[in-house]
């Protein structure tokens, strides 16, 4: 994966850990198999295991004897909750007195572990009698499930996520030829914790703790509990090269091989967990519906619009990226009409609105006290005929009446910003009224067809503005090779859904006066909302392609040629916008970064979305000089 | 929590009744003076004002007047560049006034800032945005209505560990 980001680290090195557990975990738990034709062993070995489907039941008791065996150490501890809190010492010195051969060979690395550890007499036949119970697996399918779900029903393997994090440090001494990092023990037993304890402590524990152990874990393996075995950053990367794979095969129109691969990603993706594995859903859905362009109708660009709208807001609430764009821009925007009376500001994504109680506030709350607003508000016809562009308006309108700010809306709708023209949007003469323009992330869908974007630059510059705020994806995704644009946009992608498993995460868990639901629902509407970008972005082509996101520089470079200066966003803006990010709750995550004059919020290193202010350049009298964009403009004084 | 001040309520009635019967020339309690309480509380802290309002009805009506809370959120500030404090007061008043700014965007803001002791001028700036769009969610039914309160401050509201 190029991404190093620390979910994989932390899964990796959370399922850094006990064989046994994993193991145990195949063993005891009823695998499932994913695709009926795929024999126990191919999918091992996918995996990493070499285990013949003939030792299956011969693997699984040995596996459980194991986890008896390790189990009764730790039982010692609260029962049927049985990790202590895994002992550094101890484990590290099983870490280092062990030595395992081949491990991935399950059966003898089994047979070895059991030798090492002095398996203890067996539990009392109770305990017995309800493991030797478990009818022994038959060679059923492993449940490739999200291997982050805990497992909800047992109690004894209950995910204590942190112990297993802990308890992984066991297996860091394994060959390094055999890199095991399973996905992690949450899933699974925690007793890779008590393996170690094992030397140490006498073998006669009493064996009521594996009782408990034992029913808990017995009772749970009947219902299924996610265990995947697996490897996963070599599937990971695995599963990059394959999407990429199929992308190069999509490209050649080697639709044969594409369609294969694009089977074996939903497989690979299924082994992966978080936010990995719902990119490469997403990915692997668009490169099918790309294969299958003739199955797929083209998409119905205004039903999309009614529904990325309410997407949109799920996007709004659940991360930051919207709000750091509302924010930037409204304080360009305010500093740009200081000491005006009369201002105007014009939306080219009206949406609901959420852009505007701020700055209204804003203007509120002014030294002068507030000029006269007037707000245009441009969006696409709704397919239900509905007035929304008005709703939204008539909503600011209270809110404008409440704080005595005085308010003027009208709504237009266009079904392309190209069809906008000057006089159509009544701006008043520039001594009589200041007018600013904004754009959030609506500029790129005009580069889908030639020629919009430079009508839209020019109208633009027609209103005379006193400031043109734009906020673009980080990204260029406009590439015309579909293999360059594919891996830009799996970067770009998987660092946004990563960003929102960091905040989203800790929502679900939290939720306050919420409902938990309700939280994780807003996460998956925004993944929904991602998702429709990247069918966008790998499935369509020509006019149908709207989202065609392009870097600063890109942009930099066109509205540079269009006779637009860059206008330098103040450090007020970046004080903002940083005490907004710590505010968010995966806050550390989040970067916001100045670039040259324009605002740039990422996650981690990479730059996600970019917020940049315009204004009409002067008449470009250089001689020598070529008309590079912004280098030789005089800028604004942002106060 | 309501039966917890309504009894405080009582105990403090009564324990006032007994104290001005036993003694009769301990002439001044506080609760005589609402005024002079009045005072006393605009200088408390935000919690302790919470714990104030449960002291019996009459703390409770007086923590419970906007003036209390603007007073704290006003006290570190100062004179925000110019800025009409009386322009600011009508604002916050009209989008829900002092008290629900405080609790629902300065405090959640301040805990995850690091409380220190003053409030910079961009925490006031933020704290107003968001209880802008917080009046605006709420102005339009999008809370009232239904069921879940307005969400757009949601990420406020969830416990967050602070670093």
């Amino acid at each position: 994966m190029k991404r190093e980001h620390p979910d994989s680290g932390g899964s990796g090195s959370g399922g850094d850990f006990s064989e046994p557990a994993a193991a145990s975990a195949n063993g005891k738990n009823k695998c499932m198999e994913e695709p009926p034709d795929a024999g126990m062993d191919e999918l091992l070995a996918t995996l990493g295991y070499k285990v013949r489907s003939s030792e299956m039941a011969d693997v699984a008791q040995k596996l459980e004897q194991l986890e008896m065996a390790m189990g009764g150490i730790c039982g010692g501890g609260g029962g049927g909750l049985g990790f202590c809190g895994g002992d550094e010492g101890v484990v590290s010195h099983l870490a280092m007195d062990t030595v395992h051969y081949n491990p991935s060979d399950l059966s003898t690395w089994l047979e070895s572990m059991l030798s090492e550890l002095n398996a203890p007499p067996l539990p009392p036949p109770s305990a017995a009698s309800t493991a030797s119970n478990l009818p022994p697996p038959p060679p059923t399918e492993i449940l490739l499930d999200d291997p982050l779900a805990p497992a909800e029903s047992s109690t004894v393997t209950t995910v204590d996520f942190s112990h297993n994090r802990h308890g992984h440090q066991i297996y860091t001494s394994c060959p390094s030829d055999y890199e095991l990092k399973a996905i992690p023990g949450r899933i699974v037993y925690g007793s890779d914790d008590s393996g170690p304890d094992k030397k140490r402590v006498k073998p006669s524990k009493p064996s009521s703790a594996t009782t408990v152990d034992l029913p808990a874990a017995s009772s749970s393996s009947s219902t299924s509990r996610p265990v995947v075995l697996v490897d996963s950053q070599e599937t990971g990367i695995r599963l990059v090269h394959t999407l990429m794979a199929c992308a190069e095969a999509v490209q050649q129109e080697n639709l044969k091989a594409a369609d294969a691969l694009v089977k074996q990603i939903s497989l690979l993706a299924a082994s992966q967990g978080g936010p990995m594995r719902k990119v490469a859903t997403y990915f692997g859905d668009a490169l099918a519906r790309r294969i299958y362009r003739r199955i797929y109708p083209s998409e119905d660009l205004s039903l999309d619009w009614a529904f990325s709208d309410a997407l949109q807001m799920h996007f709004y609430e659940t991360c930051p990226y919207l709000k750091f764009a509302h924010f930037t821009a409204n304080q360009a925007i305010l500093e740009a009409f200081a000491g005006h009376s009369r201002v105007h500001v014009i939306d080219f994504g009206m949406k609901q609105g959420m852009q505007w109680p701020a700055l209204m506030q804003a203007l509120a709350l002014r030294p002068g006290g507030p000029p006269s607003f007037r707000l245009t508000g441009i969006g696409p016809p709704q397919p239900d005929n509905s007035d929304a562009l008005q709703q939204v308006g008539w909503k600011l309108a209270q809110l404008a009446e409440t704080i005595h700010v005085e308010f003027e809306y009208r709504g237009f709708v266009a079904s392309s910003l190209a069809d906008l023209e000057p006089y159509m949007l009544d701006v008043r003469p520039s001594e009589v009224e200041s007018v600013a323009v904004n754009s959030v992330f609506e500029l790129h869908r005009l580069l889908a067809r030639p020629g919009a974007i430079d009508k839209v630059l020019n109208t633009v510059k027609a209103l005379k503005p006193k400031i043109f705020t734009v906020v673009e994806q980080e990204a260029n995704h406009n590439s015309p090779v579909f293999v360059e644009r594919f891996n830009e946009s799996l970067h770009y992608y998987s660092t946004m859904f990563d960003s929102i498993e960091g905040c989203g995460g800790v929502a679900a868990s939290g939720g306050g006066s919420l409902s938990p639901g309700s939280n994780s629902q807003d996460q998956v509407m925004t993944e929904v909302y991602l998702g429709q970008q990247i069918y966008n972005v790998v499935a369509c082509e020509g006019a149908d392609r709207v989202e065609r996101h392009e870097t600063l520089a890109q942009w930099r470079d066109r509205l540079g040629s269009a006779g637009y200066a860059p206008v330098h966003l103040g450090s007020n803006a970046f004080k903002q916008a940083s005490m907004l990010l710590a505010l968010f709750a995966g806050g550390d995550g989040y970067r916001v970064e100045e670039n040259d004059g324009c605002l740039m919020l990422g996650w981690h290193t990479r730059p996600l979305i970019t917020t940049s202010a315009w204004q009409i350049g002067q008449t470009r009298t250089s001689d020598d000089e070529p008309p590079i964009s912004g280098l030789t403009r005089p800028e604004s004084d942002s106060p | 929590m309501q039966t917890n001040k309504e009894e405080k309520n009582k105990n403090s009635n009564k324990k006032k009744k007994k104290r001005k019967e036993e003694n009769p020339h301990l002439g001044f309690t506080i609760n005589d003076n609402p005024d002079l309480l009045m005072e006393v509380l605009h200088r408390l802290d935000g919690r302790s004002l919470g714990v104030a309002a449960c002291v019996c009805k009459l703390w409770n009506s007086v923590c419970t007047t906007d003036s209390v809370w603007e007073a704290l959120c006003n006290r570190h500030v100062g004179r925000m560049d110019g800025c009409d404090d009386g322009g600011r007061s009508a604002v916050v008043a009209a989008m829900g006034g002092y008290k629900r700014l405080y609790t629902v965007c300065i405090r959640p803001v301040r805990t995850r800032l690091g409380n220190r002791a003053g409030w910079t001028r961009d925490e006031i700036q933020l704290s107003l945005s968001l209880f802008s769009i917080d009046c605006y969610e709420r102005l339009n039914g999008l809370g009232s209505g239904s069921v879940e309160p307005p969400s757009s401050l949601a990420f406020l509201r969830e416990p967050v560990n602070v670093r």
